[in-house]
């Protein structure tokens, strides 16, 4: 007969709430655990997607997203013919945004007056009342090469050379939409999923030359400054013979116009041929910057997304002991609840570790159920959180386990108490 | 072994230096199998004191306590929780069942502490419950059962070790005099029936009728220990 099982059915609603309570405790762990690995997939997934071993960006440049780096689009070709290198993808990705009018739900409405509440003070007033802009990042891929959409979950994928994009559900665009990337309309013609920068931007992925449309054309400085720099550069080398240096840089100011510009080349590596080897290879042969894969989320990550990591890390921790205290609290008045019974239990020659195992069964026990409770809220609620909270089975297990561990160590304190129970008070009541 | 429990010159203070308190002082008794004996005295006379030494709780100061004929209080360390559920059975005051559990869980229990699980513990604790006429009410929490059902499912679990002695802590007092007469007249049948040695501490005269005989304390010391068939007079002396 199992004392534990027996007395929860007795005292089952005490029992139940109790439960409730440290499952509404857990869940915020798990969705605290959840915001974490969101955090970490937003800061990867694009790099992760690509699937490309190395990112070569422009000379002392960090990264395609942390800095945005610059240099002429013909280096990939370059690149492609080195060997070891299996594909080179001439990339064009930064932040864009549009003026769109939001249309926040109830739920998004009650979180910004809830952020407010004690901060009004330190913002411009009204501030809530300008106009939204909506920020993405635009990447520009060549259609068969690495870089595009990796699922369309809507619509089709790019088909035509122009003017049609794909664009992440976050973005709150529909397929069939219309709407004015710089001086052109573009067409949604699909939707992928989870497609998110470091900053939790959405991306809205169009033809490499769109996205060479989109973000760089309306740059005349940029624009100037590249035709001085090639003009000064062929004057300098002419400068031995005016005559034909004239109309040399005239051309050479011509050709530079027309110089198309990237962001980044995403590199695949041939199987078998050292990643490192092809990264020294480029880095000597040009003047560009590469990076792996790995060291490119790390600057996502780490850079940027660090603090908060720590921050939330740190609040689980808290979150961790205050569970562990509460059902120890919670085993404690159990415990005192039962005195009288574990005297008379006592008194009837009940082996002690029977009474004691009653005592951690039930803080354990709690610990288990108030985890699947607060895992299926946390499921639950995930859809509604504006970024990506994603917590695995993996989480729930972990959890299982570590809260066993955590009632264990908190039932001590309600068994210390049992042990000093007289079986001697029962006699003469 | 003549006798269930025998003690001699038993002692008990509680305390130390000008705090201390002389509970029990040179108390010898004797009670066969099937006896059953009734235990008086004014209050703070000693009564539960004498109760808990029998009973495996308390060690006394002096003196020794043999259980069939065992000596327990020997300083040789015997496991009193074992012997407590093996060789005593406890009745109380109130009942004191497990309120989670039900009437026969309780039973149940206390076959369990000695090892008697499954079909056989069940078919025994339905015996237990039917030989004190409360089978009926065998999935009942204690909290539905009246004052005497309570009582008289406590007298079957302090039955289902088969129990060498059962010590009965007032068991009457809170039940009015038809009732308490009628436990009385059960502990005395329980006793004839299945020949255990039975010790019942009251206030009750009324109840001295259904006992073999009274042992009667005062102020720590034993000043009765007899039969109440054959000295009839002591206790209308009081
Ligand atoms: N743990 C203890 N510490 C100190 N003194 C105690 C302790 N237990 C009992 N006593 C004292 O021992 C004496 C006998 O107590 P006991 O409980 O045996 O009396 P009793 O006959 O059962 O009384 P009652 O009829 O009121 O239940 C009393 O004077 C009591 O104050
Ligand atoms: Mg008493």
């Amino acid at each position: 007969m199992n004392l534990a099982v027996k007395d929860i059915r007795y005292h089952f609603f005490k029992f139940l709430t109790s439960t409730i309570g440290v499952g509404l405790l857990l869940m915020v762990m798990l969705t605290i655990g959840g915001i974490i690995r969101g955090i970490i997939l937003d800061s990867s997934t694009i790099t992760e997607t690509t699937g490309a071993d190395l990112w070569v960006v422009q000379k002392a440049w960090l990264g395609p997203f942390v800095e945005i780096s610059r240099f002429p689009e013909d280096y990939y070709h370059a690149i492609q013919s080195m060997h070891g290198v299996a594909e080179a993808s001439p990339l064009v990705m930064a932040w864009d945004h549009v003026e769109r009018a939001m249309r926040p739900t109830q739920l998004m409405k009650f979180m910004y007056m809830n952020t407010l509440i004690g901060t009004r003070t330190m913002v411009e007033p009204g501030w809530i009342d300008m106009p939204h802009d909506s920020r993405f990042i635009v990447i520009g891929y060549e259609p068969g090469h690495i870089g595009g959409p990796p699922t369309i979950i809507a619509g089709r994928g790019i088909e035509a050379s122009h003017y049609e994009i794909v664009a992440d559900v976050k973005t709150g665009l529909q397929v069939g939409e219309r709407i004015r990337l710089g001086d052109f309309d573009y067409t949604v013609v699909g939707l992928t999923r989870n497609m998110v920068g470091y900053t939790a931007d959405p991306v809205i992925y169009a033809s490499l030359d769109d996205a060479q449309n989109i973000l760089f054309e309306a740059d005349p400085d940029l624009l100037r400054n590249i035709r001085r720099r090639t003009q000064q550069q062929v004057l300098g080398a002419a400068a031995l013979d005016p005559r034909i240096g004239g109309p040399l840089a005239q051309q050479a100011s011509q050709i530079a116009e027309n110089v198309s510009l990237v962001n980044a080349i995403a590199v695949k590596v041939a199987p078998g041929v050292p990643v490192d080897e092809v990264a020294q290879e480029i880095t000597r042969w040009k003047h560009l910057e590469v990076y792996t894969a790995a060291r490119e989320v790390n600057m996502q990550l780490m850079g940027s997304n660090r603090l908060i990591l720590l921050q939330l890390s740190l609040f689980r921790l808290i979150l961790l002991v205050i569970a562990g205290v509460v059902i120890g609290l919670i085993t404690y008045t159990f415990t005192l609840d039962k005195l009288k019974e574990i005297a008379v239990l006592k008194l009837l020659g009940t082996q002690t570790r029977r009474i004691y195992a009653m005592i951690l069964q039930q803080a354990v026990l709690m610990g288990l159920l108030g985890t699947l409770l607060g895992a299926a809220l946390e499921f639950a609620s995930e859809p509604y959180f504006p970024r990506r909270v994603v917590a695995t089975r993996g989480d729930v297990v972990q959890m299982l386990i570590v809260i066993s561990v955590i009632a264990f160590l908190a039932s001590i304190m309600a068994i210390r108490r049992a042990t000093k129970v007289d079986p001697r008070s029962v006699l003469g009541t | 072994m003549e006798y269930a429990i025998e003690a001699t010159d038993l002692a008990k203070s509680y305390g130390e230096g000008h705090t201390r308190v002389e509970a029990l002082k040179g108390i010898s008794m004797a009670v066969r199998p099937g006896e059953l004996f009734a235990i008086m005295g004014a209050s703070g006379s000693g009564k539960t004191t004498l109760l808990m030494i029998l009973g495996l709780v308390t060690e006394p100061t002096e003196g020794r306590v043999l259980l069939e004929g065992e000596n327990i209080y020997n300083g040789k360390r015997f496991d009193l929780q074992r012997l407590r559920r093996e060789k005593v059975g406890f009745i109380f005051q109130f009942a004191n069942l497990i309120p989670f559990l039900t009437a026969k869980e309780n039973v149940l229990l206390s076959l369990e502490l000695i090892g008697i699980f499954g079909r056989q513990a069940d078919s025994r604790a339905m015996e237990l419950l039917e030989y004190l006429e409360v089978a009926d009410r065998a999935g009942n929490l204690p909290e539905q059962l009246s004052g005497g059902e309570r009582q008289r499912v406590a007298i079957a679990r302090a039955l289902a070790n088969n129990p060498a002695i059962i010590l009965a802590d007032e068991p009457t007092a809170a039940l009015d005099t038809e009732r308490g007469l009628s436990v009385m007249r059960l502990l005395r049948k329980v006793s004839k029936d299945q020949g255990t040695a039975i010790l019942v501490v009251t206030h009750d005269t009324r109840m001295i009728s259904e006992v073999d005989g009274v042992i009667r304390l005062m102020d720590g010391r034993m000043v009765e220990h007899g039969d109440s068939k054959r000295q009839p007079q002591s206790q209308n002396g009081r």
